[in-house]
């Protein structure tokens, strides 16, 4: 699996248990599912392009 | 400049503060201290045995599925099961939280021999799925704390 399906995995996950867990009712838990589920994925994207022009390592062979 | 405070403002403090200091309401029958426990042991060896002790089959089944695929992705994915409580403070924090995962945990640590590939490519994502599935649990134990004294519906 890819970085990005993992990372959207572990998101589920993650909304899914604390929604079950703080919410009791149905309405409320699509709710709280929504927001940590998109805070999650796209804070990562956001933050993955803030990141982009400082590379971490030295820089690849010129081919 | 001095200020006084009036006189009214004291008196309807008054009850306020005996409205804070009182007990939060509770929503559901309260269990003794020796249930308590149980519920909380049951919930920490087995994720979801402590919910479904305390009558709430859904919620236990769900928690359940919940933890059981986190741990099972982690593992799949050859992650790494932290087991260090010596040396450095980090790693031992990751081992308690780890050892959150109860049960399972210790099957595979101590039964299957499990401990993660480092090679493997997934070895850090996997290692951050089994710490979770760990501290989900943790939360778990603390969710049936709070129903068992009748805390949470």
């Amino acid at each position: 699996m890819s970085h990005f399906l993992l990372m959207v995995a572990y998101a589920a996950l993650v909304s899914t248990f604390f929604s079950l867990l703080w919410r009791s009712e149905p309405r409320a838990r699509v709710k709280l599912f929504l927001q940590m589920f998109l805070a999650m994925v796209l804070g990562a994207i956001v933050l993955g392009w803030l990141m982009f022009p400082f590379p971490s390592g030295p820089p690849g062979p010129v081919p | 400049m001095s200020r006084k405070k009036p006189k009214a403002s004291a008196k309807t403090s008054e009850p306020e503060a005996k409205t804070s200091a009182a007990p939060p309401p509770r929503s559901g029958p309260v269990l003794g201290e020796r249930e308590t426990w149980l519920a909380m042991g049951l919930a920490w060896l087995l994720p979801g045995a402590g919910h479904l002790y305390l009558g709430r089959k859904a919620r236990a089944l769900a928690f359940c599925a919940l933890v059981f695929a986190t741990l099972i992705l982690g593992v799949l994915l050859d992650g790494e099961l932290v087991w260090q409580l010596r040396g450095s403070p980090l790693r031992a924090l990751a081992t308690l939280g780890t050892l959150g995962g109860g049960l399972p945990v210790l099957v595979l640590r101590f039964a299957l021999h499990y401990a993660g590939d480092v090679t493997a490519a997934g070895f850090e994502y996997g290692k951050s799925f089994i710490l979770t599935a760990g501290l989900m649990n943790v939360l778990l134990v603390l969710d049936a704390f709070d129903i068992a004294k009748g805390r949470k519906s």
